[in-house]
């Protein structure tokens, strides 16, 4: 009995959990995962190819609610699970095709009802040759072995009887052609993808081909009443994601991710040049999904990509982790789109558009993913995860995604306009002008530059000589001189603040000393002797400054810090002295 | 020739001291000749008259000690005390400066410009770094002081008119007589309490129907810092006779009540009497600027231009608002604008300078700058030098920059930026105390700006002085609200000291 266990990881909102089966050991993928009504009674069932542990025990689960209805033994590895119609008969039951190896197994009823074989390929009429040979008993194992190898070299594409020869060693050889030698040559190839198409007519329940892609980079599409191959398409590389829309009969379109990390639309068309246009993406592909018109593609960069049904991107968000796997949500009732992405961090996130509107937390790594209507519920998720477990998620009915209101996603500021102001008519015809008169306009102001640091360097060679800065240039006395003056008048107060700006010199034997015109102004205080600048502080010497005069006049004040010994000040501070008020009492 | 004739068309040619020449002369004949009283009346007058409109400079008592505020909190968006507050919200600190006030610098020295409302007494009675004069104790004194001690100086023989000696019910009869004297008391004298008792007498004396005499009332109430008075007097003048002025006058009076938004309510209504005045639209523009809604004043001063595309202000206006919305190809061009006017100073040429070196016009950037330098005063120099220092930063030449800022320094010993600036470099070129020495002589002098603060704080930071640092960081944020770097500091430094 599976461990019921309805402790959610973590308290979601939008998410009711309804089923955690952690030793349901399902070791499967997206691809082998489906939804789907197969008895035709309303209630949906979970069908999983399981791959077993890897090489045997692959089974297909069908799950009808929390329970595992049947189970039924597969030969070969599972690349894909699909559910299609193949009648008309009534009552409407789908068929489940299980894609294997080069086979298609098709069960009815949950009963095996048939089995597909891919056409075989054209072998090499050399190796024909050798195994012909080697059925006489006419040619030496070692040999053979030899041209095989010869033959794989030349890149030719051997059975897989031959390359399993290939690998052996020398001793194996004799036994293996001997248990092998009698049975016909056959060249196959593998499923590696599984799709349906609708036949002719849309319906939900209208009768659907199957769409394989094979490892000999080709597409087929199977008839469903008869298994005949309908089209065949050449692919530049290995199909390994697909998604189909469209009618067989009418128009369809098949988009298809392959191995070399390209991704190519297909269309109904001539057989041979469907090619119609490719995606070259930076990575290889790990997922990819088709909604509305728009191509999502997860690649091994950790990129989620959109492109256009044309092939044009429109837009890259890069997720916090690996990309396990997409899936597409496609919520009829709340007209619900958006690409579930399965992350190596254990989450699966929720992407409207590019906006981040939900993250689930789960407990492991989420390998496998649906979203669907899963027994009577209709947006249920069903997750597998790597150590085997089963999740089932239910999408609460009252939940709202909202756009971007997630911190996780990007950060909402992305998406705000800047006003950045439009480039003016006038910037353009100046950008032109500089184009044309780009040397000119250099050379010119190259010139000007140079007399201009002539003229500054003038200028400050000047202000040096007259000490007229009020930072001192000399090394040996690095003061700071700022003044200010305080009051409205007739009387000021004049605020001399000084500092050695040194980092370990002491200043001393400083005076400060003023230079003022006497008929305008008294100073109470006309000399102030300095102590000792200790570094880094700032000293404060004030004075009081009547004003003489009631005429509105005011004039300069000139601050100088003098050394003893020395004739020319240290540093000179220039205050404009503000117009004095009347004495307001008179 | 008549020589009254002859005074009376010097007169109107504006040469008003050969016009009281003459009228002295006839005075000397005929003490009784009005004409010739009138006449030299209007002429003295008219030597210092200014427009009382535009000359608004508010005196520390009337900032300080005002009780006419009506909220202290008053609500965001309302007030021209609480800059920054509005809805819209103004440019950002950190592209355009502000002035001591927290407002954007405005691209036009207007009086209240510079300092705009102080906070503390302090900051009050400390003179603004480019207003080189002191604020006004109040504004019956001040500038008017200095403009009545001009015209005392030309007549060292005594006053034209002994006001003290003049019978005003007399003279308020008289109504030829008594608007060129009021005139004279009021712009000459400079005497509000004469002026504001001979209009009284003079309204009386017509019965309350003449719109001129109360709107001149009001102006007395307005000096007087009586304005629910001179409100009273404007309405009841604008209810007799739609004028201008006298909109302009109720308007300025609801700028000093702190009522910007009934300011503006005020001059709409006078623009729906006299559309398309530009003194209007002027009026509105600059509450606008001050209530830093810049989109509003600059669709403003654009309505201005329409109707009078000489109008500098508005063109300057423009330009400034242009150059910090990082468009500084249109701002030059208002600019040229200006020079085909005939503007012709240091600071348009220093601005022509800026506009072209941000707008990639490298060839005219410097002969901008040169020809500014030549043209700037002991007050604009050092600003020139700054700008120079700017672009010799954006040309990555840090010596050029270092001698520039230094220039700037020696020319006005109060350039906070400059201090700012050089405080930088010193830090770069490892001098850090000097570094240190320079921020704190930037925030001394202004402490309104938020650049040294964080500076400072930056660098204290650094050195280990948390204490100062988080002081200054705090002062930062204060001037700066939005300002991310000092934020963070602040919340990294606040962790810290949480931390045990």
């Amino acid at each position: 009995m599976p461990a019921m266990d309805e402790q959610p990881l973590e308290a979601n909102d939008k998410w009711l959990d309804a089923y955690n089966d952690r030793v349901a050991s399902l070791y499967t993928f997206t691809q082998c995962m489906t939804l789907s009504d197969i008895q035709a009674d309303g209630d949906y069932k979970l069908i999983i190819a399981d791959l077993g542990t890897g090489s045997y025990d692959m089974k297909l689960k069908v799950y009808k609610n929390t329970n595992l209805m049947s189970e039924h033994t597969i030969i070969d590895l599972p690349t894909g699970v699909v559910t299609f119609y193949m009648d008309t008969l009534e009552p409407r039951t789908p068929a489940i095709a299980v894609a294997s190896g080069p086979y298609i197994y098709v069960y009815k009823n949950l009963r095996p009802y048939f089995k597909f074989t891919l056409p075989p390929l054209d072998i090499h009429p050399v190796e024909q040759d050798l195994w012909d040979q080697a059925k006489m008993d006419q040619v030496n194992p070692l040999v053979m072995r030899e041209t095989l190898e010869n033959l794989r070299m030349e890149g030719s594409v051997l059975t897989v009887r031959s390359l399993r020869m290939l690998q052996l060693d020398a001793s194996d050889l004799d036994p293996f052609v001997q248990v092998h030698k009698a049975s016909a040559l056959k060249r196959q190839t593998v499923i590696t993808c599984l799709g349906t198409l609708k036949k002719s007519l849309a319906d939900d329940d209208a009768i659907s081909c199957l769409v394989l892609g094979t490892e000999n980079k080709a597409i087929y599409i199977l008839d469903p009443e008869a298994f005949t191959v309908l089209a065949t398409m050449e692919l530049p590389s290995v199909p390994v994601f697909l998604s189909v829309n469209g009618l067989f009969d009418v128009e369809y379109r098949i988009v298809t991710s392959c191995r070399n990390g390209c991704v190519y639309t297909l269309k109904r068309g001539a057989s041979e040049g469907v090619v119609k246009h490719c995606i070259e993406l930076k990575s290889q592909p790990v997922g990819m999904e088709r909604i509305n018109k728009n191509i999502y593609v997860g690649t091994m960069d950790q990129m989620l990509h959109c492109f256009t049904a044309k092939g044009k991107k429109l837009w890259t968000v890069k997720m916090p982790s690996t990309i396990m796997t997409l899936e597409a949500i496609d919520f009829k009732p709340k007209g619900f789109k958006a690409v579930a992405v399965a992350l190596a961090n254990r989450q699966v996130q929720l992407y409207k558009e590019k906006y981040l509107v939900d993250v689930i937390h789960t407990e492991d790594v989420v390998t496998g993913l649906r979203f669907g209507r899963f027994a009577r519920e209709e947006g249920t998720m069903v997750m597998t995860t790597k150590s085997g477990s089963l999740f089932v998620k239910i999408l609460k009915r009252s939940a709202k995604f909202e756009e971007r209101d997630l911190a996780a996603g990007p950060p909402s500021a992305q998406n705000v306009k800047l006003n950045v102001p439009k480039k003016t008519k006038l910037f353009v015809d100046q950008t032109l002008r500089e184009r044309e008169n780009a040397v000119s306009m250099h050379r010119t102001f190259q010139r000007d530059l140079y007399l201009l640091r002539l003229n500054v360097a003038r200028e400050y060679a000047k202000a040096l000589d007259n000490s007229m800065n009020p930072i001192s240039s000399d090394p040996t006395e690095p003061l700071k001189l700022s003044a200010q003056i305080q009051g409205i008048g007739p009387t000021f107060k004049l605020t001399v603040n000084l500092q050695n700006t040194s980092l370990t010199q002491a200043s001393s034997n400083l005076f400060i000393t003023f230079e003022f015109d006497d008929r305008l102004y008294s100073f109470r205080k006309k000399f102030i002797q300095v102590p000792m600048l200790v570094p880094g502080l700032n000293y404060i010497f004030d004075t009081f400054i009547d004003c003489q005069n009631d005429k509105g006049v005011s004039d300069n004040v000139k601050v100088f810090v003098l050394k003893q010994g020395k004739s020319v000040p240290l540093i000179t501070g220039v205050i404009s002295m503000p117009v004095a008020e009347t004495v307001i009492m008179s | 020739m008549d020589p009254l004739f002859l005074a009376y068309s010097y007169f109107r040619r504006r040469k008003f001291k050969e016009s009281a020449d003459i009228c002295t002369k006839l005075l000397e004949k005929n003490p009784y000749d009005q004409a010739a009283w009138t006449l030299k009346t209007r002429a003295l007058t008219g030597q210092v008259y200014v427009d009382e409109v535009d000359v608004d400079e508010e005196g520390i008592a009337e900032m300080l000690m005002d009780d006419n505020a009506i909220a202290n909190v008053s609500r965001p968006g309302t007030s021209l005390r609480k800059p920054g507050t509005s809805s819209q919200g103004g440019p950002s600190q950190g592209v355009r400066p502000t002035s001591q006030s927290g407002r954007p610098l405005s691209g036009f020295v207007r009086p209240g410009t510079q300092g705009g409302r102080p906070g503390t007494m302090e900051q009050a009675i400390r003179t603004p770094r480019t207003a080189h004069t002191a604020r006004p104790v109040t504004s019956s004194s001040g500038r008017f002081v200095r403009l009545g001690t001009a015209s005392m100086l030309s007549t060292p023989d005594g006053p034209f008119i002994n006001l003290a000696r003049l019978n005003f019910s007399k003279y308020a009869a008289r109504p030829n007589l008594a608007k060129a004297l009021f005139e004279y008391i009021f712009h000459h004298e400079n005497d509000i309490r004469n002026a504001l008792e001979l209009a009284a007498l003079a309204t009386e004396a017509n019965q309350y129907k003449d719109w001129w005499w109360k709107v001149q009332l009001a102006k007395c109430y307005y000096r007087l810092g009586m304005y629910r008075d001179a409100e009273t007097q404007l309405k009841s003048a604008i209810k007799q006779q739609e004028m201008v002025d006298t909109f302009l006058h109720l308007g300025k009076v609801y700028v000093r009540l702190d009522q910007p938004l009934t300011a503006v309510e005020t001059y709409k209504q006078g623009l729906e009497k006299f559309p398309g005045e530009t003194t209007l639209l002027t009026g509105m523009a600059r509450i606008y600027e001050g209530l830093t809604e810049m989109d509003n004043a600059v669709k403003l001063y654009k309505d201005v231009l329409h109707f009078d595309n000489m109008h500098v202000e508005a063109v300057a206006c423009i330009a400034t608002h242009h150059f910090y919305t990082d468009q500084p190809e249109v701002a030059l061009k208002f600019y040229r604008r200006l020079l085909q006017m005939g503007v012709y100073n240091a600071e348009l040429f220093n601005n022509l300078g800026l506009c072209c070196f941000y707008a990639q016009q490298y060839d005219m950037t410097l002969t901008c700058f040169e020809r500014a330098l030549s043209l700037a005063d002991e007050a604009t120099v050092s600003d020139v030098w700054f700008n120079l220092g700017h672009l010799a930063l954006g040309i990555c030449d840090h010596n050029l920059a270092y001698q520039c800022f230094r220039l700037a320094l020696s020319n006005n010993n109060d350039h906070a930026e400059a201090y700012n600036n050089l405080g930088v470099l010193e830090l770069k070129r490892g001098h850090v105390e000097a570094a240190r020495a320079f921020f704190q002589a930037a925030f001394v002098i202004a402490p309104h700006m938020y650049e040294p603060h964080y500076n400072f704080a930056a660098l204290a930071d650094q050195l280990g002085d948390l204490q100062s640092s988080y002081v200054s960081a705090r002062r930062a944020v204060e001037n700066y609200p939005n300002h991310t770097d000092s934020q963070e500091l602040l919340k990294q430094l606040r962790q810290h000291f949480s931390l045990l």
